[in-house]
């Protein structure tokens, strides 16, 4: 089957005040991904951290829920690391691609995050999200 | 999130009669016979249609004998639609907890 379409993608851009480096790391160190992946309420231990960063390496972490010690694992493998720039990395449970790019602001950095959802099966997309948030919108 | 019921979801929703099926369900429910009629396919072509929606979750048969109405179940079809929205979500709130980390560690190099 060729490649499936994209259906869904966002982008969220955020502007950090501290120096790019300091946002690069923050990323590919687990001691600091510990600090800040995941949801408030949930916390991603260190201990749950391994991340091979280099193209082709993997990473995988876990996120526990504070409220119910539930834990989500996740993982993924890294597509491109090109310091301090850009990252890209696919989920490993969803089709899923993310990139991260890092732009110097002088001091401080802009960071974008984009995400693109492929859905498995599909050849001919036209227009499921609309039917999607039609027939969603019915059953409430 | 179950991924795999995921998958299956986009599966089955990936075939044009079988969301016109879906769209007609969600109307209410339908016998196999009365599903076939506005379609241009068999009888037979729509209950096979109709097991893959089953099997995907996004139908329940009744279990009136012959007749079995189709119902049309809605949570798959909901985690479709909001799958990519709760990733924006996580995403953003690491956002926000990273801008927090940032911060926290710009203080101590300064203080």
């Amino acid at each position: 089957m060729a490649d499936t379409p994209v259906d869904r993608e966002f982008t969220i851009t955020r502007v950090f005040e501290a120096p790019r480096e300091l946002v690069w790391k923050a990323w590919i160190e687990p001691e600091q991904v510990a600090r800040w992946f995941g949801p408030r309420g949930f916390t991603t231990p260190r201990s749950t951290i391994t991340m091979d960063v280099r193209p082709g390496g993997t990473f995988e972490l876990t996120m526990i829920d504070d409220a119910d010690h539930r834990n989500y694992p996740s993982g993924g493998t890294f597509l491109d690391v090109d310091e301090p720039e850009r990252l890209v990395w696919r989920d490993r449970d969803i089709d899923l691609l993310v990139t991260i790019t890092f732009v110097d602001l002088g001091g401080r950095t802009e960071m974008t995050c984009h995400v693109v959802g492929r859905t498995g099966g599909a050849q001919a997309y036209d227009g499921w999200s609309t039917m999607f948030e039609k027939l969603a919108a019915s059953l409430d | 999130m179950a991924v795999d019921q995921l998958s299956t979801t986009f599966a089955a929703l990936a075939d044009p009669t079988r969301r016109a099926i879906l769209e007609r369900l969600a109307d209410g429910e339908a016998t196999v016979n009365e599903l076939a009629r506005p379609f241009p396919v068999t009888v037979q072509a729509v209950s096979k249609h109709l097991k893959v929606l089953e099997h995907a979750g996004l139908v329940t048969r009744g279990r009136a004998a012959q007749w079995r109405p189709a119902r049309l179940r809605g949570l798959p079809l909901q985690d479709a639609a909001g799958w990519l929205a709760r990733y924006r979500e996580f995403f953003e709130a690491s956002f926000d907890r990273l801008d927090d980390h940032l911060r926290a560690l710009q203080a101590e190099r300064d203080g």
